[in-house]
């Protein structure tokens, strides 16, 4: 039984992605992820962004709940 | 009797303007317990870069988490220093070289926890909140920013 996930995508990795909001089924981890949306966006490989799960940072590793919303956060700029 | 304090919006769209900042100096003239402003301004500098000169900066957000964050952060500078006040504006949206971008504003009864507390605030909003910024530049290409 797949599960559907919100994904919101921000500044460089948004331009890459070439949207700033997908939905992908749930590949279970934030590494399963990643590495899925590598292949289907190879613009992404190499490039440095970090991931939170329901406004949260989260580690690399970590399982993905069912329907989270999963930003993809490239390093900080603001100010 | 301590306040109860609520997660505000920091965002504005567009440049932060100098009649903002004084209008907000003046509202602290009635808190008379206030020894010590610090102000911190960002303005957009002028960079030269490889790919040309930046003119603008177009800022983005994770609004929702960045005002969580901007939240958590105020809760900690409240608890570490004695402040009167605390006030952070940052600008969405294109601001153009030469305007404010970023205010922080904080107030105590001795300098040097209004200053201390001020430098803090800008290290923590630069290294913490989701905020991203496109800077523009004249030939009409543009760059991600990097914070140093």
């Amino acid at each position: 039984m797949s599960q559907t996930i919100q994904i919101k995508a921000f500044g460089m990795i948004a331009e890459k992605i070439g949207s700033s909001d997908l939905s992908l089924d749930n590949p279970g981890t934030l590494k399963e992820l990643r590495a899925q949306l590598e292949s289907q966006f190879p613009d992404l490989v190499g490039v440095k962004f970090s991931f939170a799960l329901n406004k949260k940072m989260q580690l690399a590793d970590s399982e993905i709940p069912a329907g989270a919303e999963v930003a993809l956060l490239p390093p900080f700029s603001g100010g | 009797m301590e306040k109860e304090r609520k997660p505000k919006n920091i965002f504005v769209q567009g440049p932060i303007s100098p009649e903002k900042i004084a209008q907000s100096i003046a509202n602290h003239s009635s808190k008379t317990d206030i020894g010590g402003h610090s102000i911190f301004l960002g303005q957009i500098r002028a960079d030269e870069k490889p790919e040309g000169n930046v003119i603008a900066i177009d800022y983005t957000a994770y609004e929702d988490m960045a005002l969580e964050k901007a939240f958590e952060i105020r809760e900690d500078i409240f608890e570490k220093y004695p402040l009167t006040c605390m006030h952070i504006y940052h600008s969405l949206g294109e601001i153009k070289v030469g305007e404010i971008c970023l205010f922080v504003f904080t107030s105590s009864k001795h300098r040097k926890a209004a200053m201390q507390a001020c430098d803090e605030l800008v290290e923590r909003i630069k290294a913490e909140l989701p905020v991203w910024g496109r800077e523009i530049l004249d030939t009409e290409g543009h760059v991600w920013k990097v914070n140093t």
